[in-house]
């Protein structure tokens, strides 16, 4: 069965899914759950907008190499590819020493909590994955 | 104006989670959101007045950062929250204040975002 939703792909401000993923890659399914929701999302016309929080910082780093799992930074290549926006948290970043864009996937904003709190306005939703 | 309700569940220090949640609560009251922040289960020890991590084990007081969100934003406590751990409202920072679940779902409802972290 195929879901749409076509008032929103009429409108010309789509409403904004807003994830905010707090956990690292591979320790919880949150990473691999927000992908496929974002990526439905996307599909539907929906703006998809991710904020990586605290161990959620761990999901864009270039050069992972899970042997046995799916790669999360693939995917959310992907997202970025499809126009999702990606900003991670700078105090988050910094504690973990991840403060060179370099590190991360092209696309994705180091940015602060500030940023967070502006995507949370009457067009979005905010959905909180983590553990 | 955008709202936001941000429920911490989680003790303070064992888990960077109620540091964080505060943080956001921050960061939105000072772009202008209806911000309040809810402490439930091992979220109300974050409450705690008198605590003293930023000397024993370096770490930023929850209970001082907290304050940041007064008076625009609101310090709720889960009242059951509180009484399972045998807590009282006296043990609590000045800013608290108590929450039954009638209100919460009043609260809960009146919110455009909910963040539980």
């Amino acid at each position: 069965m195929r879901i749409t939703d076509t008032n929103n792909r009429k409108s010309s401000h789509p409403k904004v899914m807003v994830i905010v993923l707090s956990d690292g890659p591979y320790i919880s399914q949150y990473a691999d759950i927000g992908y496929k929701m974002a990526q439905k999302a996307l599909e539907l016309g929906y703006g998809v907008k991710i904020f990586l929080y605290m161990d959620g910082v761990h999901i864009p780093q270039k050069d992972q190499n899970p042997r046995t799992l799916p790669n999360i930074s693939q995917s959310f290549e992907e997202l970025i590819e499809k126009g999702c926006e990606i900003k991670a948290c700078i105090r988050c970043a910094a504690a973990r020493g991840y403060m060179e864009e370099s590190q991360y996937l092209e696309g994705v904003e180091i940015t602060s909590v500030y940023d967070l709190a502006e995507w949370m306005d009457e067009n979005s939703k905010v959905v909180m994955l983590g553990s | 104006m955008s709202s936001l309700l941000v429920i911490i569940d989680k003790a303070p220090y064992g888990h960077e989670n109620a540091l964080s949640g505060i943080y956001i609560a921050i960061a939105s009251l000072d772009r202008g959101m209806d911000s309040d922040v809810l402490l439930m289960g091992d979220g109300v020890y974050a409450a705690q007045k008198n605590q003293s991590a930023d000397k024993t084990i370096g770490y930023p007081s929850v209970s001082e950062l907290i304050y940041s969100i007064f008076p625009n934003g609101t310090l709720f406590v889960h009242l059951d929250s509180l009484t399972q751990r045998g807590m009282k409202y006296e043990d609590l920072v000045e800013i608290a204040e108590l929450i039954d679940g009638k209100t919460l779902h009043e609260l809960s409802k009146s919110k455009k975002h909910i963040i539980k972290i």
